[in-house]
């Protein structure tokens, strides 16, 4: 399992256990106020098989990493530096490992067969509004079953009897009717699960899945969250689960992402983050929200301020203004790199290193 | 016949609901067949003590919404009672008040909305939208009313230079706060918070959060606090109201129903709370299906199809709401008989 195959020009440290390789990437949107510089400078590796939570406050880049992977970003987004590696298994059926091919996936045209025939198939996302991204004027069954055609080479009578077999997987109650039904005549729940659905429709190694129970019931996220952690394991596909829910992030994830203002601050497998956390905004993350079930009242810790907006730029670290471990003199001057500082637990913070990123 | 949550009007309580009802005519939609009613709030009871916040939960839909609203007059009620404690007149019928008698009520009563994007008026500045209540109700002018809108926005710790700007110069917290300034103006006494931190990042939540905890302890303030996040409700909470379908199915103070639930729904929703520890995965209990249609409510206890405990007579009788333990009650025709799991305690 530990096969390395590594092309000349990217690094020697590829493994199989990773699946997408994220490298110093910026995407800025280009508009009418100025630039916005969305992600500024993200590294981190996915592994493979397994789920990857991101999280962070609204705006740190949650959805543009994603976009950016899957190369759907709107025209008005450039990537001007970066790289982002797809180690491509190939399908063997049994799962077993297989020769791995690299494809760098920011060489691609945006509109090139070949970024096509990955979306889809192999890198898919749930985006975060279901009902956006839902066509109200095609049935649930003729919008997953377009993608099945379109991926697997079926037609269309066998494309509706693996649309209606993946709705079942997703627990949909009388699949056959569902097929026929508008995504306005859905529930939120059922919306929910046809969109995973119609993400899982062409068995993707990469799974985005951006927010994909915000907006339901505890009730009704407790059963999507079972239903994806399921499908996971059975199919052993790779999930990034994309929240700001430090509750959802505990039940659901094997390692976890930190993002703040376009960079990732901390990653770490789960139970560092959550019992031996260290960048101060992962800190500040978690003490700031009520936990359940705890009985004494204790008052919660907010972070002081709010994100800066992305259109203006802050010397130093980026969380420092924020920060109860500001150094003067330190973080008001250079951004830290990225230090390693325990077994795969990497942070990017002065408190554990003074290396200085390089621009 | 006298409902058992019903407190007899006594003096320490500011809010008293029985037997709400709130229903909305529906048309097209999958009923081909002419109108529907939708029976958003259905026979609704309750009561909020002065100084306290009762929170108010349930899954989407199930109506806190419209029971906010309707208590406060915002909505017409279909039926039932709403007793209000006035400050100045004693307890009143606000379901028998016509405008005017409303107008001398209204101060008292105020609601802070669920989404700081689109509750305040774009093109109002923060003074008007914060003076707005003094000036309608004759409260303050001229420098008096700066003074007062200064102040306001001090309390709510936004800076008062910040009154000639525009909404949309401020984030989600910063409009929040905007929201609630408003709300303070006129010193209510009872405040509907609807969903008030729901769409706020994490740690902005934990700002608004200790911001309304402050002003309930300076201003002695009585919350309804509509919400979904069960880790929230808990925090903030003295007392938790669940509702089902319209329906209240149980009430009782915060630590009651939280580790000792008296209703299988409650159970269901204690078991779905996604508890910020990956050390606590394991859901004893998993509830199925979806909530029930308030269009086409099941026969007999609304939650029976989803429940794990449902037996025939869940199907056919609609079960009273009775007081299981002090001050605790439950519509479940088992209540105090099963033996539910309540909330798991984090270490
Ligand atoms: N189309 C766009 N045009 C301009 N700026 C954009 C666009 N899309 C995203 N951004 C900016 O990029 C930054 C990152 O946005 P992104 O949507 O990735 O945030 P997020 O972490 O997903 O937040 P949320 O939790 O609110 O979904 C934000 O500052 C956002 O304003
Ligand atoms: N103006 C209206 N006309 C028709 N139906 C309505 C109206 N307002 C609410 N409803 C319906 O009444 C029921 C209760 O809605 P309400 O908004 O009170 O629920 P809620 O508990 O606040 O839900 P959420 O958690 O999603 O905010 C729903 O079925 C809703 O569709
Ligand atoms: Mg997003
Ligand atoms: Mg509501």
């Amino acid at each position: 399992m530990s096969e390395t195959i590594g092309s000349p020009t990217t690094t020697t440290t590829t493994s199989a256990e990773i699946i997408l390789r994220i490298k110093d990437l910026h995407t800025y949107f280009y508009t009418d106020i100025g630039i916005s510089k969305a992600l500024n400078g993200v590294t981190f590796d996915i592994p493979s098989r397994k789920v990857l939570g991101i999280v962070g406050e609204s705006g740190c880049g949650k959805s543009v990493t994603a976009l950016s992977c899957m190369r759907l970003l709107p025209r008005s987004a450039k990537i001007p530096k970066g790289e982002i590696t797809f180690f491509r298994h190939k399908k063997n059926g049994n799962g077993s490992a297989a020769p791995v091919e690299e494809v760098d996936l920011l060489k691609l045209d945006t509109m090139s067969q070949e970024i096509r025939n990955i979306r889809g198939a192999e890198l898919a996302m749930i985006f975060q509004e279901p009902m956006s991204s839902l066509n109200p004027s095609y049935t649930i069954g003729d919008q997953i079953g377009e993608a099945i055609i379109l991926h697997q080479n079926v037609d269309k009578a066998e494309a509706e009897n693996r649309t209606i077999k993946i709705l079942d997987q997703v627990g949909m109650s009388n699949p056959k009717a569902m097929v026929k039904r508008f995504p306005h005549e859905l529930s939120g729940g059922m919306r929910q699960r046809a969109m995973i659905a119609m993400g899982l429709s062409c068995n993707p190694s990469v799974l985005f899945a951006d927010e994909p129970t915000t907006a339901l019931d505890v009730t009704t996220e407790a059963q999507i969250l079972d239903l994806m952690r399921d499908l996971q394991a059975q199919l052993g596909m790779t999930i990034v689960f994309i929240t700001h829910n430090l509750g959802v992030v505990a039940q659901m994830c094997d390692s976890v992402a930190v993002m703040y203002l376009g960079r990732i601050v901390e990653q770490a497998s789960i139970e560092p983050i959550f019992y031996n956390p260290k960048h101060p905004y992962t800190k500040a993350l978690l003490n700031s929200i009520p936990h359940a079930g705890s009985r004494e009242h204790k008052r919660l810790l907010p972070i002081r301020g709010v994100v800066p907006d992305p259109y203006s730029s802050i010397k130093g670290c980026p969380f420092h203004p924020r920060c109860n471990s500001f150094m003067p003199g330190k973080c008001d001057v250079n951004v830290p790199a990225t230090v390693t500082v325990d077994n795969g637990h990497t942070v990017r913070c002065f408190l554990y290193s003074d290396e200085v990123e390089q621009q | 016949m006298i409902d058992p949550v019903i407190a007899q009007s006594g003096d320490d309580v500011l809010l008293e609901v029985k037997d709400l009802k709130k229903y909305f005519p529906v048309r097209g939609g999958f009923i081909k067949k002419g109108v529907g009613t939708v029976k958003a709030v259905d026979g609704l009871n309750l009561f909020v003590k002065k100084g306290e916040t009762l929170g108010l939960v349930g899954e989407s839909g199930c109506g806190k919404t419209t029971a906010g609203r309707t208590i406060m007059r915002l909505m017409e009620p279909t039926g039932g009672t709403i007793r209000f404690n006035d400050p100045k007149q004693g307890w009143v019928n606000l379901e028998k008040m016509n405008r005017q008698q409303m107008r001398a009520i209204r101060p008292n009563m105020q609601i802070i909305f669920q989404d700081p994007f689109s509750s305040l008026d774009p093109r109002m500045t923060v003074f008007r939208i914060v003076s707005e209540p003094l000036v309608i109700n004759k409260v303050a002018s001229g420098q008096e009313l700066n003074d007062r809108v200064a102040e306001l926005l001090r309390v709510v710790g936004l800076r008062p230079e910040y009154m000639s700007r525009y909404p949309h110069a401020f984030s989600g917290g910063q409009r929040q706060r905007i929201g609630i300034a408003r709300a303070l103006a006129l010193n209510p006494k009872l405040i509907v918070c609807d969903e008030p931190v729901s769409a706020l990042d994490v740690s902005i939540q934990a700002q608004v959060i200790n911001l309304l905890e402050d002003l309930q302890h300076d201003f002695k303030l009585t919350y309804l606090f509509v919400a979904h996040d069960l880790s929230v409700v808990e925090h903030i909470s003295n007392r938790v109201a669940v509702m089902y379908v319209g329906r209240l199915v149980e009430l009782a103070k915060t630590d009651d129903l939280y580790y000792t639930p008296q209703h299988p729904y409650t159970e269901a929703l204690m078991a779905a709370v996604p508890k910020p520890d990956p050390h606590m995965r394991d859901r004893p209990i998993k509830l199925p299906g979806e909530v029930a249609s308030a269009i086409k409510p099941p026969s007999g206890c609304y939650f029976h199809p989803r429940c794990r405990y449902a037996k025939d007579i869940c199907s056919t009788e609609d079960p009273p709401l009775k007081m299981v333990r002090p001050e605790h009650w439950s519509a479940c025709h088992f209540a105090g008989e099963l033996n539910l799991r309540g909330i798991v305690p984090t270490n």
